[in-house]
């Protein structure tokens, strides 16, 4: 996707803004519990997140990412807390939050019966956008899906009705985007152009939140990150400080069969330590996921 | 309040898609026509009912419960599928679009199938030879009809918690009221205290109001009953999508 498309596309949208959410947090999460019958999906979560901000939420299968989003977009009523999008509550004026947010959910809820462009048709007038047909055609043309645009969404490859899905939830050109675990599924090529797409969007000042369970996607996206465990948030900062705060580095080495982590403070500590140890080793720079493991003793990743 | 447009449209788009399919179609008609003909053809020319033929008092009947059925069927499947399977719905409850507008949206589409399927009915009547006489109340009964199941799909739509939910229902709340409301025999041939249960659902209020000749002040009781219905399960829906959470 070009770069120049994309700031041409944004610049073309009206300010919508609240004035008071331009200068201070574009999404306040205030004390967020969310109980499921005896089952407590979030637990006093609070969070400020900055204008412009791509922030991930990190967390295994189950640990709330997905409440939070659903929360956040007026799908689903908290139990306890309050939360604003742009200085608006959620609960208080679904309304005037729905007008600045655009969500792409982590299954394809598109209608497969239809063509590309009456699902974004129907979108847009949901949301009453103007010039509906040319905004149409744009965002087609950037998600790459311009020919396919009188084709059937069942007729498309997963990748393709992934980018459909983002490409719906910017036709508003919205505040604030939420990604729900956006790239889950897609081979690595389809992941790259998702990826660039969100940097783009940050470059343009949208605000993203976003999910998901792969470290290397929450490292080379965001510019913060939160660790969700159990509900709770247990790790928040950019990845550089929450890596620094494990220890830089890491040693890896055999024992009984068994993999076993180190966390060092620096390459040379790895290497003082390595020297005891028998059989294969590794040393490598730390990553987000060494830092879950540190913080709960689990691994963030699918299980494999 | 114009938020429902998209709403409407959308299921329109659905509907047509589904439409080009023949096979769909046919099976969506198959029922009311095989009573239609069966009893019609069948009992037809043996027993008349109120001086008139049988299949006069027939194909009113038949109107009343196609119209019930089809309102009623499409948005509860649609609605409930869409919630529960294919989560479409979550994206009107993310637009900014009133509760109100998203349930009028789906009323009209329902509307819109319950007098699709009434009319196909009413054709094939006409060609089997039953002389409908178009009674004074017989379009406002048959939109009320089409008005008040649609709210009730929406209602049952957002309430099912599975896909086999809505059939339950149907089975036992709207089959069994088209059989006993009177689209086949009058329910004055019930026992006294089955045809005071029937009395109290709506069915066979759109059916009188349907054959009526004239409008007497029993006429009117019967339209309040209509309207009472649809206003009761329209406002109920709207809380529905107004609370709704997940």
């Amino acid at each position: 996707m070009d770069r120049r498309q994309w700031t041409a596309f944004y610049l073309s949208a009206p300010p919508r803004l609240p004035l008071a959410s331009v200068f201070g947090h574009m999404i306040n999460i205030d004390h967020i519990t969310k109980i499921y019958g005896a089952i407590s999906a979030l637990d006093s979560l609070t969070l400020v997140i900055k204008q412009g901000e791509v922030f991930g939420l990190l967390g295994p299968n189950g640990a709330g990412k997905t409440t939070t989003i659903k929360i956040l977009t007026t799908l689903s009523k908290p139990t306890g807390g309050r939360a604003a999008i742009g200085g608006h509550d959620v609960e208080k004026e679904p309304l005037a939050v729905k007008n600045i947010i655009g969500v792409a959910p982590q299954e394809i809820n598109l209608d497969k019966e239809l063509t590309a462009e009456q699902n974004l048709r129907v979108y847009g007038m949901l949301h009453r956008l103007d010039n509906l047909g040319r905004n149409i055609k744009d965002i087609l043309e950037l998600a790459g899906l311009s020919e396919r645009s009188n084709h059937m969404v069942r007729d498309f490859s997963g990748g393709m009705q992934r980018r459909l899905l983002i490409a719906r939830a910017l036709l508003t050109k919205p505040n604030v985007l939420f990604l729900d675990e956006p790239t889950v599924g897609l081979d690595p090529q389809v992941r790259r152009q998702i990826w660039d797409l969100v940097r783009n969007l940050k470059e343009n000042g949208t605000t993203v939140f976003l999910t998901t369970h792969y470290i290397e996607e929450a490292e080379a996206l965001c510019t913060r990150v939160g660790i969700l465990s159990r509900g709770r948030l247990i790790a928040l900062g950019t990845p550089r400080e929450l890596k620094g705060e494990v220890g830089g580095f890491v040693l890896e080495y055999q024992e009984n069969g068994n993999t076993r982590y180190m966390l060092c403070r620096s390459r040379e500590e790895a290497h003082s330590l390595s020297q005891s140890k028998k059989g294969p080793i590794i040393i490598r720079e730390s990553n987000l996921e060494d830092v879950f493991i540190k913080l709960t003793g689990e691994r963030i990743g699918p299980a494999e | 309040m114009f938020g429902y447009y998209p709403v409407f449209l959308r299921e329109m788009m659905l509907f047509r898609r589904r439409f080009l399919r023949l096979g769909y179609f046919f099976s969506a008609m198959f029922a009311p026509l095989l009573y239609l003909l069966a009893f019609g053809l069948g009992l037809g020319h043996r027993i008349s009912i109120a001086g008139g033929s049988y299949l006069d008092f027939l194909l009113p009947g038949l109107i009343a419960m196609s119209s019930m059925n089809n309102s009623y069927t499409w948005i509860a499947t649609s609605l409930t599928v869409g919630r529960l399977h294919f989560r479409t719905f979550q994206v009107f409850i993310q637009s900014p679009v009133s509760p109100c507008a998203i349930v009028l949206g789906e009323v009209l589409a329902g509307m819109v199938r319950g007098l699709f399927a009434s009319s196909m009915i009413l054709l094939v009547g006409l060609f089997l030879g039953s002389g409908l006489y178009f009674m004074p109340l017989f379009i406002p009964a048959l939109l009320l009809n089409c008005f008040l199941f649609a709210s009730l799909g929406v209602l049952s739509g957002l309430r099912a918690k599975s896909h086999e939910d809505t059939a339950t229902f149907s089975n036992f709340f709207i089959l069994p009221m088209a059989f006993f409301g009177g689209t086949f025999f009058p329910i004055e041939e019930l026992p006294r205290w089955l045809q005071f249960v029937i009395r109290i659902l709506p069915l066979a209020h759109t059916n009188k109001l349907m054959r009526a000749k004239c409008m007497g002040p029993d006429c009117l009781l019967s339209l309040a009953v209509l309207v009472i219905f649809a206003v009761i399960f329209f406002v109920i829906s709207v809380y529905l999508v107004r609370t709704y959470s997940e």
